[in-house]
């Protein structure tokens, strides 16, 4: 269960048409449920765990967890950008809740929270 | 299905890393071209870099020159490559490095300004922002994207591609781009193979599952000659996770030990480097341990300080995130207790190992107005990054200098509609409500076939002319069964393109290694029937040309050319 949305922190991006995770995935992961208009995950045997879903969430309302197969419960891994996107702190948890943080440099760009579609009229992403 | 018919000078196909800085430099260069990327996912993160990098592979270090290069890489593909695509490529490594570090990329350096190596080629940088960083640098100068359009063949008109044929996986709208000049950049494949994990982590693959050989395809379908798929790339990496383990035994300096706690690559492989063996040997190695019966093999880390372990980590976070969280769910030290590696299911890339399109110096593949780079172009190994870069930068040169002698071409308007009517299929199979097959299943026939047949980790990547050919039999069934593939929605629809493709790939690929009668790199494709390696009768390539008309697919070879004088087995 590699990456899951937390329906109570997703506020779907004010229903934006592309929200950032939808628009992260290389693998076309992220779709509106059909029922409750919220964000979900296609297929979690399809992720890559490559996180860029993760890191773009303005409500940091997605959660990376490690498939069961390859580790236990419990640990977790939260990716924080700083306000003035140079810097990340990755926040570790271990099985034991031991907790610890790496600050590292990087360059984020400014994501928008929704984005038109090239050549395309705006559509509903759900289908 | 409606359809958009978009007319521009070049269309680039894969926004990944050859891709945006083609794009760059063709708006650079002629700034009058039009130019298109179509991308089947959303440039911003899309690709092998979408988790971003550490590291850039390959960079010339002081001391080191483009000749040296060559060596090393000759050496590193045990004796064959084509020197003439290496050389060009690492001549511009300086070039688009500063490049990307203008538009913003992190690189680490020391006090006096210069970037820190990590061994010969490599360069550290903080590379998890290195997607959006170069997605926007192609936004900025102007080129016109597609994102979300999946590319499904090129429109061949009189023998030359004259554009590229995709659908909108957002609202299934058929794209037709007319393009002067097409550059295929959509990097190599992976899922040929049956993956090492299974079930909720069945993509937990080294490389981008979401590249699942579409250039390749493309090509081999319109008849573009092809090399090299034999030289499959068999990668070393943490067990389980399936990271890189470069970060390990470059950035630690820790050796491979067996479970005896033997450095088997410093005793049994040392006339050809030890631990600094060729690539494809320092899978072999440990590969013979664990057959043997002296697994698990492991990276010794255990020297490693404190503070090193933790840089270890953050260099991971920058890459592979996953390799982190792994040590702490399973409460493993990597200073305390080495860590424990696998050999990954067979990928067909051109960017560590040579498959893909047979190119000249200027990425022209052998079709009329198309060129390769990345992934998906062959002959050049040890591309990675910078390498993409290189020759993105390559084929944009030649291609917009191309596209000012042509105009565009008549495309007739039955070569769209078939090509709509091949697309849309699967949705109509189950809008007619028809029985079928999901691209998945189909999927996971096609990686028990390759798996069991064609050399898969479970046969310690063994191949004989005997399973050769059932493999070749059994693969042959499959594209009759494409017509009963059903797709629920687009996303299905994507994946039933995928694993077409993919088929079509993997028949190419077992022509090329039932062809290579010797084994040139052991562990990448041992042949059992033919276990050495062998110069006299071997040192040149082995290529294939699919008949469009025939479907028949021709192998035949091509020469190697020595340009950089030395021992081509010495790495120096
Ligand atoms: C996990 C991992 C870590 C790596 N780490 C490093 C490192 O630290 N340093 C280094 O130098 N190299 C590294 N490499 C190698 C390097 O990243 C790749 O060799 C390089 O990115 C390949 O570039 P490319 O442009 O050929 O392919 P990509 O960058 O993958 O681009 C291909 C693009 O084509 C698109 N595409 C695919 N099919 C279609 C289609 N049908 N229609 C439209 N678009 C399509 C894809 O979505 C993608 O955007 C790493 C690779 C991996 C997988
Ligand atoms: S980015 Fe986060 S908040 Fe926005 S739609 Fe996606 S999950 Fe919801
Ligand atoms: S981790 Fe990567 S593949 Fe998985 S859902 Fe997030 S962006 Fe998509």
């Amino acid at each position: 269960m590699p990456v899951v949305v937390h329906a109570d922190k997703c506020n779907t991006c004010h229903g934006a048409q592309n929200p950032p995770c939808v628009r992260m995935c290389p693998g076309d992961l992220f779709m509106k449920d059909p029922k409750t208009g919220k964000i979900i995950m296609r297929d979690p045997s399809e992720c890559w765990d490559c996180l860029p879903c993760v890191k773009v969430c303005p409500q940091e309302a997605i959660e990376f967890k490690l498939s069961y197969q390859l580790g236990f419960h419990t640990a977790k891994l939260m990716p924080h950008i700083h306000d003035t996107r140079d810097f990340i702190t990755w926040e570790l948890i271990d099985t034991k809740g031991v907790v610890d943080k790496f600050t590292i440099r990087t360059k984020v760009l400014p994501v928008e929270l929704d984005e038109k579609v090239e050549g395309v009229t705006a559509v509903d992403f759900s289908i | 299905m409606e359809q958009n018919v978009i007319e521009t000078d070049i269309l680039i196909i894969g926004g990944g890393t050859a891709g945006c800085l083609a794009a760059v430099e063709l708006k650079e260069q002629y700034p009058n071209l039009s130019v298109t990327i179509m991308e089947k996912a959303h440039i911003d993160r899309s690709g092998c870099l979408a988790g971003g990098m550490n590291a850039i592979n390959a960079y010339l270090n002081p001391g080191e020159t483009p000749e040296s290069f060559v060596k090393y890489v000759r050496f590193d593909s045990c004796g064959i490559v084509r020197e003439d695509l290496v050389l060009t490529m690492s001549e511009l490594f300086e070039y688009c490095v500063k490049k990307v570090e203008k538009w913003g990329l992190p690189i680490l350096c020391d006090e006096k300004g210069n970037y820190i190596p990590r061994g010969r080629w490599n360069i550290k940088i903080n590379g998890e922002s290195l997607k959006p960083i170069i997605a926007r640098a192609a936004k900025n100068v102007g080129t016109k994207i597609l994102n979300w359009v999946v590319a499904t063949n090129y429109i061949m008109v009189n023998g030359r591609v004259a554009g590229a044929i995709g659908f909108s996986i957002r609202n299934g709208n058929l794209f037709v781009v007319k393009a002067k000049a097409t550059i295929i950049a959509t990097g190599g494949a992976a899922g040929i193979y049956k993956p090492n994990n299974a079930h909720d982590a069945q993509h937990k693959t080294w490389y981008c599952p979401y590249n699942t050989g579409a250039g390749f395809a493309m090509g081999i379908r319109a008849g573009a000659e092809m090399t090299s798929f034999e030289m499959r790339y068999i990668g070393l990496r943490v067990k389980d996770t399936i990271a890189p383990t470069g970060t390990i035994a470059l950035g630690v300096g820790a050796p491979q030990i067996n479970s005896k706690g033997e450095k088997f690559m410093a005793t049994k492989y040392a006339h050809i480097g030890g631990d600094g063996a060729p690539t494809p040997y320092r899978s072999h190695g440990p590969l013979q341990e664990i057959k043997e019966g002296r697994g698990p093999v492991f990276l010794d880390t255990r020297h490693i300080t404190p503070q090193q372990a933790r840089d270890l980590k953050s260099a991971y976070l920058d890459m592979y995130p996953s390799m982190v969280l792994y040590w702490a769910a399973n409460e493993i030290d990597p200073s305390k207790e080495p860590v424990e590696v696998q050999t990954t299911e067979p990928y067909i890339v051109g960017g560590h190992t040579q498959s893909g399109y047979w190119v000249d110096v200027n990425r022209k593949t052998t079709i009329e107005g198309l060129y390769a780079a990345g992934d998906v172009s062959g002959g050049a190994p040890y591309k990675f990054v910078s390498g993409c870069w290189a020759e993105g930068v390559i084929a944009a040169r030649a291609a917009g200098e191309y596209a000012q002698k042509v105009e565009h071409a008549d495309v007739p308007a039955e070569l769209i509609s078939a090509e709509r009517d091949r697309v849309i299929e699967p949705i109509l199979n189950f809008t007619h409500k028809k029985e079928g097959i999901k691209p998945y299943d189909m999927e996971v026939r096609l990686q028990k076939i390759m798996e069991e047949y064609a050399g898969g980790a479970a046969t310690f990547y063994e191949v004989n002319e005997e399973r050769l050919l059932v493999a070749r039999r059994r693969l042959a069934t499959l594209p009759e069964q494409f017509k009963y593939i059903i797709a629920e929605d687009l996303h299905d629809l994507m994946e039933a393109h995928e694993v077409i493709d993919r088929v079509l790939v993997a028949q190419t690929l077992v022509e090329h290694m039932l062809f290579r009668k010797e084994t040139r790199w052991p562990g990448y494709c041992t042949r059992t029937d033919y276990t050495e390696l062998d110069d006299q009768n071997w040192l040149k390539f082995v290529n294939t040309r699919r008949d469009p008309a025939t479907g028949n697919i021709e192998v035949f070879t091509r020469p190697y050319e020595q340009i950089v004088p030395g021992d081509r087995y010495k790495p120096r």
